[in-house]
């Protein structure tokens, strides 16, 4: 496993992902193939790690594991102490909403809420009040810098402001993990700069353990550990 | 350059299912128009075919219809004297005469206690020389001088008593036996019930009378001079028609009903199956954008995209009308009745197909395709290539 | 902002084909509510007709008369309030003979009270008692030929043949929904008087005003029975089977008018379903990410199935305000004047419309079953995977 550890920023003890022997196959038509082969991995909570590779590699799979939005084919999964791939599917949408945050390459806001009701949109899912839904989301909102333009639409905000609010979004119900899928591969330098400046903020603040995939070197040197995976093993050093 | 007619076409079949939606509304459209049609066609076949080109009716002046003309014995002689009447065989003019009444019986298909209007016509012995469309086709022709009847194949099972060997009654204890069935190419007469004319006049008291006078012409050429003779002795107060003109006439106002209201319902559908049709369209639009760049950056011109989508909005509507005008064929294996309501008798129609019924509903079901198709070729054919890669 | 609102919400995404759909929509329940009102207008007349009046007329066929002095007669049967004498006249104004119109001769002593529902103001009631010539008409009917009272008319006689001249004593109006106001009535004795020693005392049929409408079937069995063994017989029934029979012969037409209808409904659904399936087809990927974040399968559905329905609404509540002034206004005033005798009354049943817009929303939903259907059973990962 090559993971290159920078000193100095959020380690510490509890594990907060933990993937034991992960295998992960897929059928196309008469084929089998073997996505992830015997995968170990533990993040501890605090980290921010990217997960880098070529395409095929794998890494979006695993990232869609501990994510809970796929199970492994054998071996276990573990996030936050749960195991959603033992959950129903109804458990895990809501071990989901209130453990993982998303942030996607194409930001995915939906175009006719505003960008406070984008953010609230996880809150939905929940009992809490409309009063406090829609401060919980202005607070989020804060976070990363949009509280002046909430009540803009997506269509009135640059690449770079709308993948914010995605993360606000993604913060908003205060979750154990953060998952981002190509956070800034839609991105210009500047926008992409700023996305990683914020989500270095939220991992060095806020403690919160992002788990992140990208093609972009330049914003894998933000995370604080890089695993590399080819042919759907992490490298071996 | 034109953009091959096959992308087109293979275009249509990558989105089957919204493909299928748009033609079915295109094809139930059209096949609501063309059974309109088919039936206003057969309403207008049935009363027409029932009329001669050679012959020539004679009313009482001032009754549009048989049912309220009633015409004097005395005045027969004078009708069959009149020039241009064709003479048989044997020297004799070719003129009948009827008597018509509607009867009340009971209609089957109905609730009980529920009756209908059926027309009886008392016919002379003679009857068939004028109206050769009239054979029989079950049973066999009514004795002369008695009290049997003939019935068209229309009436069969609708009406109780209207069966081969059935009885009514024309008047108290007067019983009618049904011996015959007769069919007539189609026309209203199918819809009646034939008996001997004087059977008739006894029961209806309508001794010496004709509801009308039938006389085939020599030549029906010289139909005016033989119409004016009759019409100029004031003292006969009679009134000519070409029989197929009076039977025209009949069903002017049940055929323009059917038509007027077969008319309004499809246009309005078709609104509803062209709006359908945009939105299909614009949506495929929209989700070949990229395409659509890519064949203007090739060099394809704007007309050419025009025409291109156009017919394929076309070629969609195309197939739903022609769906929709076979399916629409199904209607003639059904009979059709109601009320004409110039005789007030319950009458038996069919569906009549032409070449030119199916060719406008086809031509219908195309416009629609045109006109739907139109806002959203346009909008194919400006967009610009810079923006169509970007998307 | 709710989990509810959030599919009418989606709505708005594509305006022009929200507003298209719409529109699709509205046209249909147009055709709809023209149809359905048409159906409903013309039956009108049997479900208004009176039940505690009946009709006798000859038993083998409309177009024979019966004897004048059978309407004393009828008038003896218990039950029976009061009788009276009718005969269709059948004739045509001298120069508009294209435009047709009832003209009754009828007993105008019981005329009235036969038909309660025709209301004359008192003076001209008196007037036309007086006037052996003159003659009562409906209110539409004045309009039309530009009759006032006191007008001398004159009308051509078809089935007695002739001009025959009249005064317009009165005009006659109804509160009663169903009332043909457009025929023209005058009196039996004048028509009697005229008319050649065969065709004397001849009636066409006999109205009889009866004290019990339950008692309807039982009184005209009993008005036929005693005149079955004369050689006329006769044929009794209440108004209300009598509109039923003729309405009978019609019930082809209904019944295509029925089968139109559901047509109209299918398109209906078609349109809304093209819509709803390309919207689907399109939030693919966006369908994803609200699963990753937590949303449930039935939560999706809900969106497409509340997005159907709102649009169905909307179509239907458009459709339904151009009804009123096309089919009401515009239809309606023209079928009233023209074709009285079919529709004496053309306005949009509240049935109707309330039909319609359940239809409209209905068929949104079910339209929308299987799209829902199909992105409820959405695999994330698939969805995810799909660019826009």
């Amino acid at each position: 496993m090559t993971d290159e550890k920078k000193t100095g920023t959020g380690t510490n003890g509890s594990k907060m992902i933990e993937v034991r022997n992960v295998t992960k196959s897929f059928v196309r038509g008469k084929e089998t193939l073997e996505v992830l082969k015997g995968l170990d991995l533990d993040v501890p909570e605090g980290s921010f790690d990217a997960l880098m590779g070529p395409s095929g590699s794998g890494k979006s799979t695993l990232l869609n594991l501990i994510a809970g939005l796929d199970q492994p084919s054998s071996g276990k999964v573990v996030v936050g102490g749960s195991e959603p791939a033992s959950m129903s599917d109804s458990a895990r949408a809501q071990w989901r909403a209130r453990n993982v945050g998303f942030v996607f390459q194409t930001f995915n806001m939906m175009p006719v809420l505003t960008a406070l009701e984008n953010v609230e949109l996880p809150l939905l899912l929940t009992k809490l009040p409309s009063k406090e839904r829609k401060q919980r989301a202005q607070i989020a909102l804060r976070v990363v810098g949009l509280e002046d333009r909430m009540h803009h639409y997506p269509n009135q905000l640059s690449g770079g402001q709308e993948q914010r609010v995605a993360i606000a979004r993604a913060i908003v119900s205060d979750p154990k993990i953060i998952v981002a899928d190509e956070p800034t591969g839609d991105l210009d330098r500047k926008s992409a700069d700023e996305i990683l400046d914020l989500l270095q903020r939220l991992n060095r603040e806020q403690n919160k353990t992002i788990i992140m995939v990208t093609h972009d070197p330049s914003a894998a040197e933000r995370a604080t550990v890089i695993h590399r995976l080819d042919k759907g093993a992490l490298a071996q050093n | 350059m034109a953009i091959p007619l096959a992308y087109n076409f293979r275009s249509l079949f990558v989105r089957k299912a919204t493909t299928i939606a748009t033609a079915l509304g295109v094809g139930l459209v059209v096949f609501v128009l063309a059974a309109s049609m088919m039936l206003s066609n057969g309403i207008r076949e049935t009363m027409v075919s029932s009329g001669s080109p050679a012959n020539a009716l004679i009313l009482r002046k001032g009754s549009d219809t048989e049912l309220a003309s009633s015409i004097e014995n005395k005045f027969f002689s004078v009708v069959q004297a009149a020039p241009g009447v064709k003479r048989d065989g044997d020297g004799q003019p070719l003129s009948t005469g009827d008597v018509v009444v509607v009867v009340a019986l009971d209609r089957l298909a109905s609730g009980p206690g529920q009756v209908s209007n059926v027309l009886v016509r008392g016919v002379m012995d003679n009857v068939f020389k004028l109206r050769p469309q009239v054979k029989l086709v079950q049973g066999r022709p009514a004795k002369p001088g008695t009290d049997e009847a003939i019935i068209g194949k229309g009436l069969l099972g609708g009406y109780g008593g209207l069966t081969l060997g059935g009885t009514f009654e024309l008047k108290k204890n007067r019983a009618v036996n049904v011996v015959g069935v007769f069919e007539a190419g189609g026309s209203s007469y199918e819809s009646e019930v034939w008996v001997n004319i004087d059977t008739l006049r006894a029961s209806f008291g309508r001794d010496g009378l004709f509801s009308s006078i039938t006389v085939q012409l020599d030549d029906p050429n010289k139909y005016e001079a033989f119409a004016t003779v009759v019409e100029s002795d004031k003292q006969l107060g009679l009134e000519s028609f070409r029989e197929r003109e009076y039977y025209d006439k009949q069903s002017e106002g049940t055929s323009m009903v059917i038509s007027t209201l077969g008319g309004i319902t499809a246009v309005l559908f078709s609104v509803g199956a062209m709006i359908g049709a945009m939105i299909t369209m614009y949506g495929s639009v929209a989700l070949r954008s990229r395409e659509i760049g890519t064949l203007r950056a090739l060099g394809f011109s704007r007309f050419s995209i025009l025409v291109a989508f156009l017919l394929e909005s076309t070629a969609l509507a195309a197939l739903g009308g022609l769906a929709g005008t076979l399916v629409s064929l199904v209607c003639t294996f059904f009979k059709f009745s109601t009320m004409n309501y110039n005789t007030w008798q319950e009458v038996s129609f069919t569906f009549r197909a032409s070449p030119g019924v199916m060719g406008f509903a086809l031509a219908a079901g195309c416009v629609m395709g045109v006109v739907g198709g139109f806002l959203p070729a346009l909008r194919a054919a400006y967009t610009s290539p810079v923006d169509a890669m970007r998307a | 902002m709710q989990l509810s609102s959030l599919a009418t919400r989606n709505v708005l995404r594509n305006r022009f084909r929200t507003i298209a759909t719409a529109l699709g929509v509205a046209v249909a329940i147009l055709a709809f509510v023209l149809l359905r009102t048409v159906v409903s207008a013309w039956t009108e007349g049997a479900e208004y007709a009176a039940k505690d009046r009946l009709g006798t007329r000859h038993k083998v066929s409309f177009i024979l008369s019966l004897p004048l002095r059978y309407v004393a007669e009828v008038e003896q049967i218990p039950g029976v309030k009061r009788s009276m004498g009718a005969s269709w006249f059948g004739a045509k104004h001298p120069t508009r003979e294209q435009e047709f119109f009832a003209t009754i001769a009828v007993q105008s002593k019981a005329f009235f009270e036969v038909y309660d529902e025709i209301q004359v103001p008192e003076a001209q009631r008196a007037a036309w008692m007086e006037n052996r010539k003159g003659a009562i008409v409906g209110r539409v009917l004045a309009k039309k030929f530009g009759w006032n009272v006191g007008d001398r008319v004159k009308l051509r006689g078809t089935i007695y043949p002739g001009d025959w001249d009249f005064e317009i004593s009165g005009i006659y109006d109804s509160q009663r929904r169903s009332v043909d106001l457009a025929s023209f009535f005058f009196h039996y004795d004048y028509l009697n008087d005229s008319v050649p020693a065969r065709r004397k005392d001849q009636i066409g049929w006999i109205a009889s005003r009866i004290d019990s409408s339950d008692k309807a079937a039982q009184i005209s069995k009993q008005i036929d029975e005693k005149f079955d063994e004369r050689d006329i017989q006769t044929l009794s029934m209440s108004e209300k089977a009598l509109n039923n029979s003729f309405m009978g012969m019609f019930a082809a037409v209904l019944g295509a008018m029925d089968l139109v209808s559901i047509v109209i409904l299918l398109i209906m659904m078609l349109i809304l379903g093209n819509t709803v399936a390309m919207g689907v087809r399109e939030r693919t990927h966006e369908y994803g990410v609200l699963r990753a974040i937590g949303f449930l399968p039935r939560h999706l559905a809900s969106f497409v199935l509340g997005e159907a329905a709102a649009i169905g609404a909307l179509g239907g509540g458009l459709g339904l305000l151009l009804s009123y002034p096309v089919v009401e206004k515009g239809l309606g005033r023209f079928l009233e004047e023209n074709m009285s005798g079919f529709f004496p009354v053309f306005r949009i049943d509240t049935s109707t419309t309330i039909q319609a817009f359940v239809f409209a929303t209905l068929l949104g939903l079910i339209a929308a079953a299987i799209p829902a259907y199909r992105t409820s059973k959405l695999n994330v990962i698939d969805a995810l995977r799909r660019v826009g």
